[in-house]
Formats: structure tokens, C-alpha cells, sequence
């Protein structure tokens, strides 16, 4: 009897839990459907509203929105990309290469210190960095930035996940004649794919949703990504709910839909190596 | 191999940068009505001449920072900036615009028309109104008072002219109605100083005397933010945080009855789609106290940073934009001109009722301290106005040490 | 040997020095740059003075505390509450993520709409519920700005922990706890001695990482509220935002962004520390 109250009181919690976490989405979603006077009305409308799709044409009909998702769309796959091609060779030559004592510790180290720099210390001579190199405004700085921001992190957690494999399985493959080249190739990396995939949705969502080093670099729809393009609609008159709510549930519901999908290679892959340290 | 592999990004990715052509002119705007209008003119200007214009819209604070970043290191992003005016002084210096006068003097003019109203003209010159011309004004913003005239007029009152009928008018309309008397913004920063500073000129203070020194402990400015929070009293609780769209959403939602507010809220006062009050908002002069009531003028300069690389073309954009006629163009969707000749246009006194009132109260505008720390003192004075307004400090205290930083901030800059 | 290893690594570290490296150098010089433009250190003797930075100090380190507990004990209640139902786990799982995968601004700009006091849902559905909310102001009144504030990082964050808390609950072996609870132990000492100690490698990463991402706060905190009402809300990247990029001064915004940065790494060097003794 015990049992089934604490298992009802349970799932009671969990689907309140569930209701908090997802309500203010709803809410997004709501907002972007509705027309001005409805949003603001008193008391509030949860579910009888008539639905426009006026912000939605507004956000990418009139104004750059589709220029903003594509630009967001690049930058995120294409920083992902370059740090996993960069980051995964130099995670195993951290690991199953021989280095002295302990560097390999030391240089791990340095490079997940990176993580934590604040980059309010990095933006101002990054923008006069690209600007110099007249990639200022341009998607490329914003990549070229990204990556540097999820190479520590792809670093660090390849490493952890190649430490999973024993390291029998490649030594075998390169006893049968293969170069440590095919050993990463034939070896670690279809072991590793649940690692990987973890680490490239990370690296999507974070690059995705970045804000403040996008503020600083960017100068113009050229390069503006979709933060950058929510956040100006907070003028200084008026907040436009309508175009910035369509333009939030079009930047959430790719994240969304997709971390649905790989959902079960999110826990997987971070028990699998991360958590063991 | 990976070192390949990133040159080849890099050649794919250079290919699909860029798109604003050299040939072309990029125009940064503020996000919201008044960069709306400009926006459209940069439009039009292209159909007409066919020069590629290239808009870039930034929320205010962010338009702010880019483009005093791209005037500081002359990265010359922007051929075109528009600025609200406090900023101006900021940006005057140090060669960072272009000075029209030589411009004018190229096409054989003297400078700006008298066409445009003079308070505007002058917080385009570097020094304040003798200097020489750095911008051109586009949009003429200036306060206005909105007060409920349907429920002025049902309690026999007349429109408020002093600050004093304002808090009378307001706590009787107020507590008959079940509503709030009054709205202000006093968000942090540009929000609360902007709906104070009217009230402080009204009371007979201001931030700096007439020797330039900070004054804000005198006994009058003490008044003027006592009252304030006495309008306080009668403003919906968490005004504290409210800024411009809050302060409207409760005009048009009806649950106000009064408050400061800019040209940009008249339209959608009357907009059925977004307003329960259409028609029944009056608009009047900024009551008077101690003085006589002057609006804060907040007017939108158009300027040519000077590391820009198309200047003449833009020159012949923003002389375009703000000749008259493309002004009324302006003026019918909306933008609040900044020329008598418009102002006083009889069409569109048809289409704006409150055109004779803004033109009032733009002519009488005052504008804030013209100093390049305005945006540190606003910041300062910002935080206290709201701690007193939070009541987590007295008006006298708060007053105080606002002076003292504000004397901090001037000292360190010497 | 030596060469391969090196080649693999560097193009990624190079990428990182030329990341890291030089807009380090190049702030340190900055910040000995005064604002008259010569040599000097009052950028960093200023940093003994400023209360303003003082008070932003403390205004971040509550926030970090706050939002850090609360997101730890509910992520771990959640973690464990999710473990133990058997099914629906992965639907729970799915829906809890939701808030994390926001984009932080938009996150940001949903709770703005959310707490308004007039209009916000919030109030409103309070007020069908018969809650007085004249007197609720969110993130408009300084006493509960900061709390609200907290309040959305906490809904936006507690589902990492959670995540996190999860996989290392996963790796926990079950038998210890069946054979504990075989032998009469009840499910709270199961926790407290089984599998608390076994999750601790988790539970001081899942501190090292948001503690670290905590103390960077900007992107919420400056759609919320801009750092008011007064300073109520204003963390230490605000201040440091708004002094290089609104006032324009780069040399003291740098000076500050060091010592901030040395604090946090000493904070860093002694969490990850911990986190290495626990592993042994």
C-alpha cells in the first residue's frame, strides 16, 4: 500500500516538475500566435485565443530573421565540425600517446582553464583581433571563436571517453600493422560515437544559443546570429513580444526537437565517460 | 591533415561573407519607431538613386555600443549612424564624425535651413549651439503629457498644468475610477532620469548649476524627488521597474490615468488592435511648478562616422531625408518631424491631432547635460533615483551621494 | 613519438593560445593604461574603492550560492525521483531538459513577459487563485529582484544538474543497494551511505561546471533587469560589461576583469582539487 501511495506521490511530483519546466515554453508559444491586445490581457489567456500567424511573417517576412537563422544555423555546425576534426586527434595524443611525466595532466589542464575564462576579459581585444584581420562582421570570426570556445570542452570529454575504451582494442589493430591514424579511425571512433554524438550536441546547443561574444562581433544582419536578433527587439519604447517570441520558438524548437532524438546518447554518453572523471 | 581540412573551410566559408556591397551605404537605425521611418526613407532612396542601402537595426543600448566601437577604432561598419541626442557629445569628439559644414560649404550652402526648429538643430553643434554641425536632426522627440481627457473632462477638471493639479486630478480621478493615478518609468538608468529630469526643471533644479558644478543636493531638487514620490503613492506598485511599454500598457489598457510619455505611444493610443482608450487620451504641455514646464528633448541626430568611406554619398542621403518633403513622407508614417514647415503642414495636423502640441513642446524642449560622461552620470544618478523611488533610501541621502559620484566621476576624467 | 603527439595537438592549441593568450596580454596591458592615456596603476588601486564594484561583488557571490544549492538538492531530488519510476523515465527525462536547451536570451525574455507585475501570467493566474499581487513585483522590487532572478536560472538550469546527476546515477552499481536494502536498511541510509558516496566524483563536477558558468552570468541578468532596480541585481560581468562598453573605459573594465579572473581560478584550482581527491 506504501509502495503505490510514494509511487502515485511520485509521478505526482515528476508531472509537476514537468509542468514547471514546460509552462513558460507554452506560454512562448502562446505569445508568438497572439495578437498585441490578447498578450497583455487580464486575466490571461491560456487556451482561448484566436491564433495569427502575423509575427511569424513579420519576423522573417519584414524583418532578417532568415538571415539570422542561417547565419546561426552556419556558425553552430560549422564551429562544431572544426572542434570535433581539431579537438578529437589532439584528445588521443593526450591519451594514448606517450608523453613526459606529467604534462599530458598539466596541458589537459591548461586547456580546460580555457572553459573558465570569463569572456568579458577576451572581447574587447577579440573584436580588435578581428577586426585587424577584417573578419569583423563576418560569420567566419564567429566560428573562428566558437571553436575556441568548445575546443576545451571537446578536448576534455573525447578524453574521458577514449580513457573508456581498453586500450587493447587499438594496440591490437596496430600490432596487425595499422598507423595510429587507422586505430583512431577504425577503432575509437565507432567505440566512441555515443561520446561524440553527446559532445557535438553540446557543442551545437552552446554555439547556438551563444550571446555575448555574437553582441560584440557582429556589426550587421551579415553576421547576426539569432540571439542578437531576439534580444533587439527590446527597444527602447517597446518590447516587440509578437516578433520576438516567433523568432524564440523558431530558435528552441530545432534544439528541441533534436535533443528529443538523441536524448537516450545525452545520458548514455555522459555516464559513459565524464562523470568518471 | 586537420590543418588542410581547416584552410578548406576557411576558402569556403570567405566565399559566403560579406554581402554589403562597397558600392552601397549601410545605415544603422534604432530598433523601434523612430528607426522604422529612417528605414523606410532608405528604401525609398534606393528605389530612386539605386545605391544599395543596407539598414542594421540594434535595440537602443547595443546601437549605443556599436556605434561608438566602430567610431573609436574607425572600423567604418556604418556610413550612416542615427543617435539619440544625449549621446552626441560622446560622440563629437575626437574627430569621430564628420563635420558637415565643410559638406554644406561644398554645395555652396551656409548649413542646416532655419526651417528646422532650433532646439533640434542645436544639440546637433559640438560645442551646444554655436559650434559647428556634426548631425542633422531627424526625429523630433520631445515629451509630452498624456493624461485620460474623457475622465478629465467627467470629473470637470481641466488638463493639469501645473505638477501640483496633476497629483490632485490624479488621486481624485484615481480613487472614483479604481484605477492608478499616475504611471512613470523608473527603471534604472535612462528610464528614471528621463521621467525626472522634467520634474527636477520643474521644482527649479537641475543636475549642474550654472557654473558647471554637480548641484543635485540643492533644496529644490530635494522637492522636486520628494514629489515624485509622492506620485509615487498613486503609480501602480513596481513602477520601479517599469519602463516605456509598461507605462503605456497601462494607459492603454485603462488602468492609468496619467504619465509622461513620447511621440512614438501616440499612434498606438488610438490603434483599435492594441488599445482599450482609443480617442480619449488628451495631450498636453509638461505641467509646471516652480518653472515653467519644459519637455526633455530626446530628438534623433543622423551623423556620418568620419572613418565611413562613402561620406558624400551619405551626405546626399541624410540632406535628402531631412528636405522637407521626404520629411512629411516621414511624418505621415509616423515619424515625429523636425521642421516648422511640417509641423505646421495642414495635412497632417488632420492625420495627427497632437501635431500642434508636439511642435510646442519640441520648440521648448530642454535638452539633458551636454557632457561626454553622460552616460556614467546618468548611470550613477539612475541607480539612486531608483533607490529612493524603492524607498531603500531617504531623497536627501540619495540626492547626496548621487553629487558625490557624479563629482567623482567629473574629477576622474580632468 | 614526440612529433606525432605534438602534431595531433596542435592546431587545437594553437587556436587556443591565439584565443586565449593574447587577449589576456593584451588586456593586461590594457589595464595599466589610466584614462589620461599614460602608464599607471590607478585602474587597480581604483578597484579598492569602488564601492560600486563592492557591492556588484557580493551581489554575485548570492547569486552563485543561491542558485547553486538550490539547483544541486532539487537536481539530485529530481534525479533520483526520475531513477526510481519505471516507466515514463525517458519521457521525464525529455521534458525536463526543455529549459536548458533555450537559448538563454530567450529564456530570458519569456520570464520578463512572465513576471511583469500588471500583465505578467504569473500575477495574473495568482490572481485567480485569490492572491493579493499589489504587492508582488518580481523583478521590478529591489527586495525580490535578486530572488527572482535566481529563480530563472534555477528553472533554466536545474535540468544539467539533473542530466548530469542522472548519468551518475546510472553508473552507480545496484547490488550494493539491493544488498543493503535485503538487510533491512532503510532507503534513506541507502542514500545517505551507499549512494551519495559513490556519486560524489558527479556531485563536485556538477558544482565545478556551474559554479564556473554561475560566475559568468550576463545574458539573463541583463534582459531581466539590466542590474537594477538600483544595484539589486548587478553582478560583477554587468559591471564590467557596462564600464567598457557604455562609459568607454576599457582600462579599468580590463584591471577588473584580472582580478576577477584570479579569483576565480584560485576558487577553480581548489574545487577541481576536491574533485581529484574524491575520484582516489
Amino acid at each position: 500500500m506504501k509502495r503505490t501511495v510514494t509511487k502515485w506521490g511520485s509521478y505526482i511530483i515528476a508531472g509537476s516538475g514537468l509542468l514547471i519546466s514546460l509552462a513558460p515554453l507554452y506560454w512562448l508559444l502562446t505569445i508568438s500566435l497572439k495578437t498585441e491586445i490578447d498578450q497583455f490581457a487580464s486575466p490571461p489567456l491560456w487556451f482561448h485565443f484566436t491564433p495569427t500567424f502575423v509575427h511569424f511573417q513579420e519576423a522573417f517576412g519584414v524583418n532578417e530573421f532568415g538571415k539570422y537563422l542561417f547565419n546561426s544555423c552556419l556558425v553552430a555546425t560549422s564551429s562544431t565540425l572544426i572542434a570535433l576534426v581539431l579537438g578529437i586527434p589532439a584528445a588521443y595524443s593526450l591519451t594514448r600517446l606517450k608523453w613526459p611525466k606529467n604534462q599530458a595532466e598539466k596541458i589537459g589542464f591548461w586547456i580546460l582553464s580555457n572553459r573558465f575564462l570569463p569572456p568579458i576579459i577576451t572581447i574587447v581585444p577579440l573584436f580588435l583581433m578581428m577586426r585587424n584581420l577584417g573578419l569583423l562582421d563576418s560569420p567566419v570570426a564567429l566560428i573562428i571563436v566558437y571553436v575556441g570556445f568548445n575546443l576545451p570542452f571537446v578536448i576534455w570529454m573525447m578524453q574521458t571517453f577514449i580513457r573508456e575504451i581498453p586500450p587493447e582494442l587499438d594496440e591490437a589493430a596496430r600490432v596487425d600493422g595499422d598507423s595510429y591514424f587507422g586505430a583512431l579511425i577504425r577503432i575509437i571512433l565507432p567505440l566512441a560515437s555515443p561520446g561524440i554524438a553527446a559532445t557535438a550536441i553540446f557543442c551545437l546547443i552552446i554555439a547556438w544559443n551563444e550571446f555575448l561574444l555574437a553582441l560584440v562581433l557582429t556589426q550587421t544582419e551579415s553576421s547576426m546570429t539569432l540571439p542578437i536578433g531576439i534580444a533587439s527587439q527590446v527597444t527602447q519604447y517597446e518590447i516587440r513580444w509578437g516578433i520576438m517570441s516567433a523568432a524564440g520558438v523558431v530558435a528552441t524548437v530545432p534544439v528541441l526537437i533534436f535533443s528529443l532524438f538523441v536524448q537516450k546518447y545525452l545520458v548514455r554518453g555522459l555516464s559513459m565517460g565524464a562523470v568518471k572523471g | 591533415m586537420s590543418l588542410g581540412l581547416i584552410a578548406l573551410c576557411f576558402l569556403t566559408l570567405e566565399g559566403c561573407t560579406k554581402t554589403s556591397g562597397e558600392t552601397g551605404l549601410t545605415v544603422a537605425v534604432n530598433a523601434g519607431v523612430e528607426g522604422q521611418a529612417l528605414k523606410e526613407a532608405a528604401k525609398d532612396w534606393e528605389k530612386k538613386t539605386g545605391v544599395k542601402m543596407h539598414v542594421v537595426e540594434l535595440p537602443y543600448s547595443n546601437l549605443f555600443e556599436k556605434e561608438l566601437l566602430d567610431l573609436k577604432s574607425k572600423t567604418g561598419a556604418y556610413d550612416v549612424i542615427m543617435l539619440d541626442d544625449p549621446w552626441f557629445p560622446q560622440y563629437a569628439t575626437g574627430g569621430q564624425l564628420n563635420s558637415l559644414d565643410n559638406l554644406y560649404k561644398g554645395q555652396g550652402l551656409e548649413g542646416p535651413e532655419s526651417d528646422f526648429i532650433k532646439s533640434t538643430l542645436d544639440v546637433c553643434r559640438q560645442p551646444w549651439a554655436t559650434g559647428s554641425y556634426y548631425a542633422l536632426p531627424y526625429v523630433g522627440n520631445s515629451q509630452l503629457f498624456f493624461y485620460r481627457k474623457d475622465l478629465f473632462d467627467k470629473y470637470s477638471l481641466k488638463a493639469p498644468k501645473t505638477w501640483t493639479e496633476v497629483l490632485q486630478g490624479a488621486k481624485k480621478i484615481g480613487s472614483a475610477e479604481k484605477m492608478y493615478g499616475y504611471v512613470m518609468r523608473a527603471a534604472a538608468g535612462n528610464a528614471v532620469v528621463a521621467d525626472f529630469m522634467p520634474l527636477l526643471w520643474a521644482f527649479g533644479a537641475d543636475i549642474f548649476s550654472p557654473d558647471k558644478k554637480p548641484a543635485l543636493n540643492s533644496p529644490e531638487a530635494v522637492s522636486a524627488l520628494k514629489f515624485m514620490l509622492a506620485l509615487g503613492e498613486v503609480t501602480p506598485p513596481g513602477y520601479t521597474g517599469y519602463n516605456a511599454d509598461e507605462v503605456s500598457a497601462h494607459l492603454l489598457q485603462s488602468t492609468a490615468v496619467m504619465s509622461i510619455n513620447w511621440p512614438a505611444w501616440i499612434g498606438p493610443m488610438d490603434d483599435v488592435s492594441k488599445s482599450k482608450i482609443v480617442g480619449k487620451i488628451g495631450f498636453t504641455q509638461i505641467p509646471s511648478e516652480k518653472n515653467k514646464g519644459q519637455a526633455e528633448l530626446g530628438a534623433w541626430l543622423v551623423a556620418i562616422p568620419s572613418g565611413s568611406k562613402n561620406v558624400a554619398k551619405a551626405f546626399e542621403f541624410i540632406r535628402w531625408a531631412t528636405s522637407p518633403t521626404q520629411m512629411k513622407v516621414a511624418a505621415f508614417r509616423g515619424n515625429p518631424p523636425t521642421r516648422t514647415s511640417v509641423f505646421d503642414d495642414r495635412d497632417l495636423i488632420q492625420k495627427f491631432r497632437a501635431f500642434p502640441a508636439q511642435k510646442e513642446s519640441l520648440a521648448s524642449a530642454r535638452p539633458r547635460p551636454r557632457t561626454p560622461l553622460w552616460n556614467e552620470i546618468e548611470n550613477v544618478f539612475g541607480i539612486y533615483l531608483s533607490k529612493a523611488n524603492s524607498k531603500t533610501m531617504d531623497p536627501e541621502t540619495a540626492l547626496n551621494e548621487a553629487n558625490k559620484e557624479i563629482t567623482a566621476i567629473i574629477s576622474r576624467n580632468l | 613519438m614526440a612529433r606525432r603527439r605534438v602534431l595531433w595537438i596542435f592546431p587545437a592549441l594553437l587556436i587556443l593560445v591565439g584565443l586565449s593568450i593574447y587577449p589576456l596580454l593584451y588586456s593586461l596591458k590594457v589595464s595599466f593604461v589610466t584614462i589620461q592615456g599614460d602608464w599607471g596603476i590607478s585602474n587597480y588601486t581604483r578597484i579598492l574603492r569602488d564601492h560600486l564594484l563592492h557591492v556588484s561583488l557580493i551581489q554575485t557571490f548570492i547569486y552563485v550560492t543561491g542558485a547553486l544549492t538550490i539547483e544541486l538538492i532539487l537536481g539530485l531530488f529530481l534525479a533520483l525521483l526520475v531513477d526510481s519510476l519505471g516507466r515514463g523515465k525517458y519521457f521525464f527525462r525529455g521534458g525536463f531538459l526543455a529549459p536548458m536547451l533555450l537559448p538563454p536570451v530567450v529564456a530570458a525574455i519569456v520570464w520578463r513577459l512572465i513576471y511583469n507585475p500588471q500583465f505578467g501570467v504569473l500575477n495574473s493566474t495568482l490572481k485567480l487563485f485569490g492572491v493579493a499581487t499589489e504587492k508582488l513585483t518580481w523583478t521590478s522590487g529591489e527586495g525580490s529582484a535578486m530572488a527572482s532572478v535566481i529563480f530563472v536560472d534555477i528553472w533554466e538550469w536545474t535540468p544539467f544538474m539533473f542530466l548530469l546527476l542522472s548519468a551518475g546515477l546510472q553508473s552507480i552499481p545496484v547490488e550494493p543497494c539491493e544488498a543493503a536494502r535485503m538487510d533491512g536498511a532503510s532507503s534513506f541510509k541507502v542514500l545517505k551511505d551507499i549512494i551519495l558516496p559513490l556519486l560524489k566524483p558527479t556531485l563536485f563536477l556538477a558544482i565545478l561546471l556551474r559554479a564556473m558558468d554561475l560566475l559568468r552570468i550576463f545574458d539573463q541578468i541583463w534582459i531581466l533587469t539590466q542590474g537594477g532596480p538600483g544595484l539589486a541585481t548587478e553582478t560583477v560581468s554587468l559591471y564590467i560589461y557596462r564600464t567598457a562598453f557604455r562609459f568607454f573605459n576599457f582600462g579599468y573594465a580590463a584591471s577588473m576583469s584580472f582580478v576577477c579572473l584570479i579569483l576565480v581560478s584560485l576558487f577553480a584550482k581548489s574545487l577541481f582539487r576536491m574533485l581529484k581527491m574524491s575520484v582516489v
